[in-house]
């Protein structure tokens, strides 16, 4: 790969994976001054036992639990926030452990924000580097293997009284610890595994391909990449598998930790305008359009998606491809590794197959030429561009 | 003999920061000309609300300038600080520089990190887009090329535009 001109890369998260991770909770507390924290999780993690799990870690260590927020909803709002604030502060909490997916995190960024600045308006907080001063520990243990959050220094919270979506970037937001622990992931029903490993691989490609990548993120999305080659079908197929649970974890956190510094593009950007018109699920619309954004960006990333096919085919698929071959070869893989999933978990291929229904497909598109991940996709895309690409993707 | 360590006052980059002010004068008095007769930039703010307002600046005290909409096109406003809707910074007079003399696009510059964007990014996408056509006039094609992800096509009319933004809208503001 040729060098960037001038790059950046940040990860100050520090990585407790493997089995039985969870029970060093206490003692990592401990390293960073934390004597009461607060637990933010929601209802599904609750009902599915892993803050159980994650409360027993605390047995005799002599540690009181500040307390257990567990109503956390599916898209997190400032009203949440709020209210998980006023919880930390009455029960005079000095730390936040997530648990859980996406919301669960978001939400425990976005408390960490007030109860550190000590102020209860986020929307004085939004928008990038506002932040100036390190927040609370905050120790994020994820529930599903995917999203990268654990690992990232973003959240997006949504201010329903304003109508609008809040996001915050900024260093101070990333977390001080996360733990990647196999049982907190092998409950996943299949498709949901297929569909959150999916995110993990976008993130990975996208970082590979994208405007901003440089070698130190690289390094994270080819490691994610092997991991995923190597585990995913396995967990689909397996779901109480420890070790592959735990590959996937890890394949997601290398995954977030190369596209927080490398950032995604064009897939993300019709994925999250999918998501916000016809609430496809995220990890789905990822999995839908890589192929077809990798098609349309194949002028411009030739070299790096020839270079993936390594990690995603493996040395022998590698070696016996010719080189000029390798780009295609990667994205046909891609297909078949859509195929497989569709075979084992009914995860959708198309957009009809998500229920999507064609005459949302001109918002959508106009929708993703607003999103920010665009920026970063090698080769520009209008909205004429993203809604060929949405009618490719149908059926 | 004790050796004595002064506080050294940097000095001041006169050249660069005289050019980032011009071009950000080129680009504030373009964005009013363009604005009134460009189509395609017509219909991007088209959107935007009476009185949003834009900023370039240069950190931490560098050149700045602002543009808002009034009366459904863009005006310049000139190098006041002030508050914005939208702010763009870049993070050195270097990096604006770099930008600034087409040495590197803002396709480029944006996931180098030489600058951040605070405000709507919705918003900042729809004036990534002006800013690209912006771009078109001001460069001849063979530098466009280079630093634009791709070229916005060029009819004969918005060769005329360009003519009007050189003759009239740089030197008299029109």
């Amino acid at each position: 790969m040729s060098l960037p001109s001038y790059y950046e890369f940040f990860n100050p998260v520090k990585i407790a994976s493997g089995k039985k991770a969870l029970d060093n909770l206490p003692y990592e507390l401990n390293q960073l001054n934390v004597q009461r924290p607060l637990i933010v999780t929601d209802r599904g993690v609750v009902e599915a036992g892993l803050v159980q799990v994650a409360t027993n870690a605390f047995a005799g260590s002599g540690i009181t639990l500040g307390g257990i927020y567990d109503d956390v909803p599916p898209d997190s709002s400032s009203e949440v926030v709020k209210s998980v604030a006023r919880v930390y502060q009455q029960n005079e909490c000095d730390g936040l452990i997530a648990v859980g997916g996406g919301s669960p995190i978001d939400t425990a960024k976005g408390v960490n924000i007030l109860v550190s600045e000590k102020s209860d308006d986020l929307l004085k907080f939004a928008g990038h580097d506002v932040l100036r001063r390190p927040l609370n520990p905050l120790i994020v243990i994820p529930t599903t293997a995917g999203t990268g959050s654990e690992v990232t220094y973003v959240a997006v919270i949504a201010d329903l009284e304003r109508n609008l979506k809040m996001s915050f970037t900024s260093a101070h937001l990333y977390p001080r610890l996360a733990i990647l622990d196999p049982r907190m992931t092998l409950t996943m029903p299949p498709k949901i595994t297929a569909a959150t490993g999916m995110d993990a691989l976008s993130h990975a490609m996208e970082a590979v391909t994208c405007l901003q990548r440089n070698p130190v993120s690289d390094a994270f999305a080819m490691a994610a990449i092997e991991l995923i080659r190597d585990n995913l079908i396995k967990v689909v197929e397996q779901g109480r598998d420890i070790e592959s649970r735990l590959a996937m974890a890890n394949a997601a956190c290398l995954a977030g930790a190369a596209f927080s510094n490398s950032m995604v593009g064009l897939v993300h950007a019709l994925g999250h305008a999918t998501g916000a018109v016809a609430r496809v699920p995220h990890g789905v619309a990822m999995s839908i359009f890589l192929p077809y954004v990798f098609e349309y960006n194949l002028e411009k990333t030739e070299p790096d998606m020839a270079r993936l096919l390594l990690p995603f085919g493996g040395s022998e698929e590698y070696v016996k491809t010719p080189t000029g071959h390798r780009a295609r070869r990667t994205i046909e893989l891609i297909r078949a590794l859509r195929q497989k999933l569709f075979d084992l978990c009914a995860l959708p291929r198309t957009l009809k197959e998500a229920g999507v229904s064609r005459d949302k497909l001109e918002i959508i598109a106009q929708k993703a030429t607003n999103d920010g991940s665009l920026t970063f996709n090698p080769v520009e895309a209008d909205c004429e561009d993203a809604l060929l690409l949405l009618k490719e993707a149908y059926e | 003999m004790t050796k004595t360590y002064m506080p050294i006052r940097p000095g001041y980059k006169r050249f660069k920061t005289l050019v980032v002010k011009t071009v950000l004068h080129i680009l504030g008095r373009s964005f009013h000309s363009a604005s009134k007769l460009d189509p395609d930039i017509k219909s991007e703010i088209a959107d935007w609300e009476e009185g949003f307002r834009f900023m370039m600046k240069v950190y931490p005290q560098g050149p700045r300038m602002s543009v808002e909409k009034r009366k459904g096109i863009l005006k310049f406003r000139g190098f006041r600080p002030e508050s914005a809707d939208l702010i763009i910074t870049f993070k050195s007079l270097e990096s604006a520089f770099l930008l600034f003399t087409a040495q590197c696009g803002t396709c480029q510059g944006f996931p180098e990190s030489r600058f951040i964007v605070n405000g709507d990014v919705s918003r900042a996408m729809s004036l990534t887009r002006c800013l690209n056509m912006l771009q078109a006039y001001l460069f001849p094609s063979v530098i466009s090329r280079l630093i634009l992800k791709r070229l916005p096509p060029m009819p004969w009319y918005k060769q005329l535009i360009r003519l009007y933004i050189y003759l009239l809208g740089l030197p008299l503001g029109l």
